[in-house]
């Protein structure tokens, strides 16, 4: 049976879709019903029959990564739980999808729950757990509802609570919402939310939550795409698969396009198979009329940004060679070694019409807003880089606050507990290092700065 | 920890008293502005509040009247329950941000009281529940408008034009962000109550810019010609 999009919706042909394959479909809905329809839950009938080892193999054959930024092996992740472990396992989805620049797991929740809940039973079973949580954005309240039901439409079904399809495998899933803080993506700040606390992350080591995580216990915490993936890796069998894609970047992954491009939106492609030209020349319709490309955000706001005049030495030895902007294909390994990072898959794209200062300033006042307060250097550099880079945007900042904004950005990169000081750095520094003079350009020598503090000194400094 | 009843209570301004003032015509813009009505007599706290006392405090705004006054139903001990009934036995207070999210639902926003009902109900400090609610965004401690609208500030939304959106958002409904710190007080409410806005960071759906929530609705492309349409569509609502 052919599969038909609603009307402006069809998939690119250069388009894979697994995960993507329900949303915008004709005639699709998010009951149980219509997902039974396609198959659905087999795989799960299929995954209750085997041993949760063998689900684990299986997932690390397939060289699945993890889809919400840091890129993780998910079989990997999986297979760090003690083995000697007495307590009760958990498994969290994590739906914060916080990220400025990424919009996939808002589809999926909204149009597939079953798929993400079919995902998550697999995963539970292969883990260990049950008692699972999906840790959901509170930006998204008809997705929790949407999800509530989903739920109960499954436990119906006999897909969750007691011995499920009479395998003798138990799992509960609860929603349980956000309340608007990015910092909860961050997965032992998440742990820490879910506790009833105020999300501050937590160490690692030694809490690793494969290992200490949710009420001390170990927990999974994946991204909602790859806990879809899950339930695909069981209907192609991991060998199948691993084939997906471009070797160690297996599969398929959800790049969403947002910015100045004529045709933003989400596209399912192979990891890797994709260059930047074809994503935003055939699959996104080029530049706005009469302008041109200046730079990309290739993997949601805290990865490094590209300028798309620049190439690049990637591979070392006599592996070395060079690529243009445009040739990089859009997997986790070659934009790491752009400088980059795949992050979460959130493309945004500037044109000429966009001054640098003024995507820096609003990107700063993003970190200086969702920075928890835990660590210092990220408490009050966040801040510092807020109020720095407003003035560079405002044209009242001298050449040395460009100097200044970079140094306080290398205080905070590495010296947090949470990847947060990274995220929040990152984009400054690369900003500075791709477009300093455009920077410097908008500052001027005339201009004086005196901060409310140094008034206040000056008072009782007598002139010499 | 309820509310001190040596504080005075603070005068709520007649101005901003809707039943004197005629309804925001349908095609406002065209139209007069009425005097800006100064609400910082309203914002600010009388000096006798202690931090934590001012911690909890819930400024008044003319949207209360939308909203019933914080009170424990049997509906709401369901639902409380149920939530609980969630997280371990061992675990209740996994529950705070359930609850709160119940309690906001309902009544539009956490008020002194409702934090000692949190705190009672799950058996922990009140300032557990104090330190969730100052933390999160997502938490309001004043009322909103009837309609609260949080329109997306980040980058792809930005560069859509979700700035424009807000200013003619506030224009339609009248409203005076500049009237208080966004930074301590991120919500404006209009001075009839029935609007309120507030800039949310990413929302998540960067490809369609600019968006924004409307209480629970969910809103693409609303560029900032397209704000009275959506103000609008909530006419009869």
């Amino acid at each position: 049976m052919s599969i038909t999009y609603e009307q402006g919706k069809k998939p690119h042909p250069n388009e894979h879709r697994l995960i993507f394959k329900n949303v915008d479909r004709r005639g699709w809905n998010p009951s149980i019903k219509r997902y039974l329809k396609e198959g659905g839950y087999e795989m799960l009938k299929k995954a209750l029959k085997m041993d949760p080892k063998d689900v684990i193999n299986e997932v690390k054959t397939s060289g699945l990564r993890g889809r919400g930024g840091a890129g993780f092996p998910t079989g990997i992740k999986w297979g760090f739980i003690p083995p000697d472990n007495t307590k009760p396992v958990y498994l969290i989805c994590n739906c914060d999808e916080s990220e400025p620049g990424t919009f996939k797991d808002r589809y999926i929740v909204h149009q597939d729950p079953h798929q993400l809940i079919e995902g998550m039973i697999i995963s539970a079973h292969a883990v260990g757990a049950h008692t699972a949580y999906i840790y959901i954005r509170e930006e998204f309240p008809e997705a929790a509802i949407t999800l509530e039901k989903a739920i109960q439409e499954a436990q119906k079904n006999k897909f969750l609570g007691e011995n499920i399809l009479g395998s003798g495998f138990d799992l509960e899933i609860y929603v349980h919402r956000g309340a608007a803080a990015y910092i909860c993506g961050e997965e032992t700040g998440l742990i820490e939310s879910l506790e009833g606390k105020r999300p501050y992350p937590r160490i690692k080591p030694p809490y690793f939550p494969a290992a200490i995580g949710l009420y001390m216990a170990p927990t999974i915490v994946n991204n909602v795409e790859s806990l879809c993936h899950v339930v695909h890796i069981m209907r192609m069998g991991g060998d199948e698969y691993v084939k997906l894609g471009t070797p160690r970047n297996s599969g398929t992954r959800i790049l969403c396009v947002s910015g100045d491009v004529k045709k933003p939106g989400y596209f399912e492609v192979e990891v890797g198979k994709i260059t930047f030209r074809e994503l935003l020349y055939d699959m996104c319709g080029g530049p706005k009329d009469g302008r041109e490309f200046k730079a990309v955000i290739p993997g949601g706001s805290s990865s490094k940004i590209l300028r798309c005049n620049e190439s690049f030495k990637i591979g070392r030895g006599d592996d070395a060679k060079d690529l243009d902007f445009w040739d990089i294909p859009l997997d986790f390994d070659t934009l790491a070694a752009a400088g980059s990072m795949a992050g979460s898959g959130g493309v945004i794209v500037m044109d000429d019409s966009r001054r640098m200062s003024w995507v820096l300033n609003n990107i700063t006042h993003f970190y200086a807003h969702e920075s928890c307060g835990q660590c210092t250097p990220c408490r009050e550099g966040s801040t510092w880089m807020k109020k720095v880079s407003d003035r560079i945007e405002g044209g009242t900042a001298t050449p040395t606050d460009v100097d200044t904004l970079e140094q306080i950005a290398y205080q905070i990169d590495g010296k947090t507990v949470c990847a947060f000081g990274e995220a929040s750095a990152w984009p400054v520094e690369a900003m500075i290092d791709k477009f300093r003079d455009e920077l410097v350009g908008e500052t001027s020598e005339d201009n004086d700065f005196k901060s409310k503090e140094r008034i206040e000194q000056e008072k009782f400094l007598s002139s010499v | 920890m309820s509310s001190n009843p040596e504080i005075p209570e603070v005068p709520v301004d007649q101005n901003a008293d809707d039943s004197k003032q005629p309804a925001p015509p349908a095609d406002g813009i065209n139209t007069p502005l009425p005097r800006p009505v100064d609400r910082t007599a309203v914002e600010y706290l009388p000096p006798a509040l202690s931090v934590l006392e001012q911690n909890i405090h819930s400024a008044r705004t003319p949207g209360e009247k939308f909203f019933p006054s914080f009170a424990v139903t049997e509906g709401l001990e369901e639902k409380a329950n149920e939530r609980i009934a969630q997280y371990p036995d061992d675990q209740k207070r996994s529950a705070v941000l359930p609850l709160l999210h119940e309690v906001q639902h309902r009544f539009g926003y956490i008020s002194p009281e409702s934090i000692d009902w949190v705190s009672d109900k799950l058996d922990i400090e009140p300032i557990k529940v104090v330190e969730v609610v100052t933390f999160y965004p997502g938490f309001r401690q004043k009322a909103p408008g009837k309609l609260h609208i949080r329109v997306c500030r980040t980058l792809s939304c930005a560069m859509g034009g979700s700035y424009e959106l807000m200013d003619k958002l506030c224009e339609i409904a009248r409203i005076d962000r500049n009237a208080s710190d966004p930074h301590k007080d991120p919500i404006a409410v209009s001075p009839c109550g029935n609007y309120s806005v507030e800039f949310a960071e990413c929302l998540a759906s960067c490809g369609t810019a600019p968006v924004c929530l409307v209480n629970d609705d969910f809103h693409e492309d609303v560029t900032c010609d397209k704000a009275r349409e959506l103000l609008n569509s909530y006419q009869n609502a």
